[in-house]
């Protein structure tokens, strides 16, 4: 069965309704059958192959890196740092005295790098106004769907080191 | 009495014939219940035994599938073979035997109906004598059951009286060929076709009565080969004619020594074949001396440069054959006809060698099988002569009996009927025969068979002649019983048993042998099996000039068949006769006889002042009583036509689909007329296949040819008598086929 | 069957029918033969001509089939008419230049040769090429056509209309084509429609 259909002088109805079998453009009802059983099949392989893929993941593994010191930030400060990629940005608020909070830059909605509001303690994004607590990155109002991911910070004497990625 | 019992409408009521049209179990059938097994074996009907395929499933034949390997009809058949199937389920199938009582025939266990045959056989003989009963045989009987036969009626009653229907058939032939060269059988093999160079086909409507014959003689034709027809009607195979001479029925004989008269006058004749291997070659010089070619056309209607054009062209061949068949041997001249063609060829040195030769296309089944192992009134096994000291001391031998308790020669098939009409002969048992359709004049053989004191019948349909039967004993078609044959060109085949006889029907060889039981001779007739018989035939045969001897069932069918003679194991078998250059006569030569010429028995007169000539369809086969009870068959030309010339026609007013009464010295009856330019316009012709008032052997009459005493079918006289209207038999009006010769297609 | 091919040589016939009733034979149409046979003239003459479907490359019976129940396969043959389709319209019965497809009206049905397709797809030769005993209906390879006088043409000329078939016609040797329309024995180079006023 040509998928194509050659340029010809013949009217269109001629080429569909050819009188040559081979030129049939038509599919038979076996033919569909078919292909619906295999195509059902692929996709029920595909999504055993999706489960057995989560089954067996392994948890990912992160870089560590120093992010900021104790005193380089004031309190209500923020720090803007790269973590994991240089691509990824992510955003370190010192909420409190001994409080070092660092999430993820990009909103969760459609990805705007989210500011920190003082007055409010809040994580704001400008572009659709979706607010997350600058505690623990949970959506206080507005579109966003999920928390910011929380970038988790090990305290190493002065250093403020960034050790993994906590989604959700 | 054999007068019929219950109205005739009412026996073929109950038995047919019914045409059937569709195969046991119906069209669907196949894709459902598939065939189980394919059975090799070969066609029912002609002499040209094609090779076919049954399809067998449990114990019926539901079709057939061609059999391409077997090399005399590579697959090829006529619409006879492919319907030939249809007769083991037919519902008129006769499934037991049957007892004459007077309200028609009801049905009886095995015992009572032999018990009762033997008795009357006995008792019949006890009366009047030996020869007070007869046997009439059959020419598509397997070998076996023609020897058996032979065997029956000679040892088992001990009667001189038996004879069968090829009486009827290749008698002349068989007698010029013997009185010619000393043996009965075609001297070549069908394959001499394809090199002859030029082939002439006297009295043999090849396309209708041996098709696949046809197929040898358009390949001869692609090959160069030239192809004259003699023929008072232009027959299909006329349509590639090189010449077609247009022969006055009865009138042969005069013709080939016309042609014969050419030869010697141009001086194209082979003196060193004639002087090294021939004798009595001046006799016949003197007696074709006055045969000129003008003297010949006055004689037989065909053209003097026709004769001299059709002479030059036989001869001044390199090889040449000459095919003959019935219409050269039905008359009363028809040995003479066949040795007046065989003095052409001998007399231009075509015999024994490839693609030269003359040979008889054999009609029936078992027609050469059939006149070899002593089912004919004066022979014994092995082509022996019934005569012969030797002859009868080896075959006593081997039946077990002195010489001197085997019969003399007694009566041919028409001269049994005939002693049957006077009272000489009061019992007649008569298997694969149908007299009262095919013997001429059949109001005197309708007369006869009401005389008869005892009639016995062995068929598998209730024939038109199985009505006068006190007892039917229901037998076997040829697929239910294993044997040999031997075909037209001296090829002798394998039957195949496909299946069991069904119902309470029997094996034709296990009724004789019952019979014989019951006539005190059980311990001649021992055999089980249609094997054990041959074995015995084998025997019988050995030494004769059929010799069978080294012929095997194995050997036949690792062969594809074995030409005769065969006389060891190790022996190949013998296609072509005659090539060492020696005839089968002690003094090893061929012999010219010489024919001289004589009016046919029924000769035209200012009263009967037209010629009949009777004949075949392709439809059909011989009486019909196994082809007219297939509908596909009947269809292609369900009733006889007259032939007739549109000049003839026109003298007495009559148009193409007229009824026409014809009348010979004997009878009328009445026909649709057929009107064709494709026949001599002082002859009309009729197919016999029917019975009843469509029978043309109503009007024929009785004469034989003095030697070999077959009768003179082709030739009768007759008048003509526009009919007023259809006769009673005739189809309803809405059936009638007023176009010439169109079938359902 | 790959190499063989289906000759029709009509000088051959003799007129059996041998063709006729093995064709009828088969399973798929049961007991109605597909054969197109002819007594072409029998007052005059025994010739006789039986034909099978020619199986054009284009298949004109298919062409005007309002039901699309004609096709035509790759290997070339052209199917008998689908049965759930076919209407019965016999269009394809007249508009056939060789007379070959027939209508069943008891079934509703056209029928026609398909050159034993359950035959010829497994390497059988078709039943009535098998059983003719005069082959004028042959399927045999080329080199066995050859050995005949006769030589094999498909291009016939109908009208204007040029067909070439898959079934082959034995003709004398110099003919090209087969004409089918009395114009191309006609003398005058055009024709004309209506008869001219003398």
């Amino acid at each position: 069965m040509s998928l194509l259909r050659n340029p010809s002088k013949e009217p269109l109805w001629k080429d569909e309704f050819s009188v040559f079998t081979g030129d049939e453009r038509y599919v038979t009802r076996r033919q569909f059958t078919k292909f619906l059983t295999l195509a059902s099949l692929g996709m029920f392989v595909g999504n055993l192959w999706i489960l057995a893929r989560s089954y067996f993941a392994k948890s990912p593994v992160f870089p560590t890196s120093t992010v900021a010191t104790t005193d380089e930030i004031p309190v209500g400060g923020v720090k803007l740092f790269s973590y994991p990629t240089p691509t990824d940005h992510c955003i370190l608020v010192r909420t409190g005295e001994d409080e070092f909070n660092a999430f993820s830059q990009k909103c969760t909605h459609l990805s705007c790098a989210v500011y920190y509001e003082r007055e409010t303690s809040r994580l704001a994004c400008p572009c659709h106004h979706g607010y997350f607590s600058a505690k623990d990155g949970s959506v206080l109002q507005g579109p966003p769907p999920r928390p910011l991911p929380r970038i988790i910070l090990e305290r190493q004497g002065q250093e403020l080191v960034a050790i993994g990625v906590k989604v959700g | 009495m054999a007068k019929v019992p219950a109205s005739l409408e009412s026996l073929l009521d109950r038995f047919g014939p019914h045409p059937a049209y569709t195969p046991p179990g119906g069209w669907q059938d196949e894709s459902r219940n598939p065939a189980q097994r394919l059975v090799k074996t070969h066609c029912c009907f002609c002499g040209q035994q094609c090779g076919i395929q049954l399809k067998v499933r449990g114990n019926q034949v539901i079709g057939f599938e061609p059999w391409e390997e077997f090399p005399f009809n590579h697959g090829m058949l006529c619409p006879k073979g492919v319907k030939r199937y249809m007769q083991g389920g037919h519902p008129d199938r006769l499934l037991d035997p049957l007892m004459r009582t007077p309200q028609g025939f009801r049905t009886a266990a095995w015992d009572e109906v032999l018990d009762y045959t033997a008795t009357r056989l006995r008792e019949t003989q006890e009366k009047y004598g030996k020869d007070s009963v007869a046997i009439y045989g059959g020419a598509s009987l397997i070998s076996e059951k023609s020897y058996l036969l032979g065997k029956f009626a000679r040892v088992a009653l001990g009667t001189r009286h038996i004879d069968y229907n090829g009486r009827l058939c290749m008698v002349s032939a068989g007698t010029a060929y013997k009185l010619a060269f000393g043996v009965d059988r075609s001297p070549l093999p069908w394959s001499d076709i394809l090199k002859a160079q030029v082939v002439l086909v006297a009295g043999a409507n090849v396309a209708e009565c041996a098709p696949i014959t046809t197929d040898y003689l358009w390949r001869c034709r692609d090959a160069g080969g030239k192809l004259i027809i003699i023929d008072p009607r232009m027959t299909p195979i006329c349509r590639n004619a090189d010449m077609y001479l247009p022969v006055r029925p009865g009138t042969d004989m005069a013709l080939y020594m016309g042609l014969l008269h050419v030869i010697l006058r141009d001086g194209l004749e082979r003196h060193e074949f004639i002087s090294n291997h021939t004798i009595g070659f001046e006799q016949v010089v003197e007696s074709v001396r006055s045969w000129d070619p003008r003297t010949a056309a006055e004689k037989t209607g065909v053209p003097p440069e026709s004769i001299e054009r059709a002479a030059h062209l036989f001869a001044e061949a390199e090889r040449s054959i000459v095919l003959h068949a019935r219409g050269v041997e039905h008359q009363s001249k028809g040995v003479e006809n066949c040795l007046a063609l065989i003095n052409l060829c001998l007399a231009t040195g075509n015999i024994g060698r490839e693609g030269a030769g003359c040979a008889m296309i054999t009609g029936q089944g078992n027609g050469q099988g059939g006149r070899e192992h002593g089912q004919k009134c004066d022979q014994l096994p092995g082509q022996r002569s019934i005569n012969d000291p030797e002859a009868r001391a080896h075959t006593a031998k081997v039946w077990g009996i002195s010489p001197e308790e085997i019969p003399q020669a007694g009566y041919s098939a028409v001269e049994i009927m005939e002693a049957i009409h006077r009272g000489e002969i009061k019992a007649l048992l008569s298997c694969c025969f149908n007299p009262l359709v095919s013997l001429p004049d059949s109001k005197y053989t309708q007369e006869a068979l009401e005389k008869l004191d005892f009639f016995g019948v062995v068929d598998f349909f209730m024939s038109e002649t199985a009505h006068h039967a006190d007892v039917v004993l229901a037998g076997s078609l040829q697929e239910e019983e294993e044997g040999i044959g031997c075909t037209n060109e001296g090829r002798v085949i394998h039957i195949q048993k496909a299946v069991d006889p069904p119902g309470n029907a029997k094996g034709d060889s296990w009724i004789y042998c019952e019979l014989a039981k019951r006539l005190g001779k059980a311990r001649y007739f021992p055999f089980t099996s249609t094997r054990e018989i041959y074995e015995e035939l084998r025997e019988a045969s050995r030494g004769g000039h059929a010799d069978y001897y080294g012929i095997t069932y194995e050997k036949i069918d690792k062969n594809m068949g074995i030409f005769w003679p065969c006389p060891t194991l190790e022996h190949p078998g013998t296609p072509r006769l005659f090539e060492d250059g020696r005839s089968f006569h002690p003094d090893g030569k061929h012999h010219f006889v010489v024919t001289e010429w004589r009016q046919s028995g029924d000769p035209v007169s200012v009263e009967f002042p037209i010629y009949l000539t009777t004949g075949r369809v392709v439809s059909q086969y011989l009486s019909g009583t196994q082809t007219r009870r297939i509908g596909g068959l009947l269809d292609l030309y369900p009733n006889p036509r007259l032939e007739i010339h549109p000049r003839l026609a026109e003298q007495y007013q009559i148009k193409d689909g007229d009824w026409v009464t014809i009348m010979s010295r004997r009878n009328e009856i009445t026909l649709q007329a057929m009107v064709v330019k494709t026949i001599r316009p002082d002859t009309v012709f009729i197919p016999y296949h029917w019975a009843g008032k469509r029978s043309a052997n109503r009007l024929t009459h009785r004469t034989l040819d003095p030697r070999s005493k077959i009768p003179e079918f082709k030739v009768s006289a007759c008048q003509l008598r526009k009919a007023d209207g259809p006769p009673d038999w005739a189809p309803a009006p809405g059936d009638l086929v007023p176009q010439s010769g169109k079938g359902k297609t | 069957m790959h190499g063989y091919e289906f000759y029709v040589d009509p000088s051959r016939c003799i007129g059996c029918q041998s063709c006729v009733e093995a064709c009828a034979e088969c399973e798929t149409h049961r007991g109605k033969s597909m054969i197109n046979f002819d007594f072409i003239d029998r007052q005059g003459t025994t010739a006789t001509a039986a034909y099978v479907c020619w199986h054009c490359d284009e298949p004109t019976c298919a062409m005007v089939c309002p039901a699309d129940a004609i096709k035509k396969g790759d290997d070339g043959i052209v199917q008998s008419s689908l049965k759930p389709r076919c209407i019965g319209c016999s269009n394809c019965v007249l508009a056939c230049p060789f007379g070959i497809p027939k209508i069943f009206p008891e079934y509703e049905q056209m029928m026609k040769c398909d050159m034993c397709y359950d035959r010829t797809s497994i390497g059988k030769k078709p039943m009535c090429a098998t059983v003719c005993p005069s082959q004028a209906l042959s399927y045999v390879r080329p080199e066995e056509i050859a050995k005949r006088r006769e030589k094999p043409t498909n291009v016939f000329q109908f009208g204007k209309q040029k067909i070439v078939t898959r079934v082959h016609m034995m003709v004398p040797a110099e003919t090209e084509a087969v004409s089918l329309d009395v114009l191309d024995y006609m003398w005058e180079e055009s024709y004309v429609a209506f008869a001219q006023p003398q």
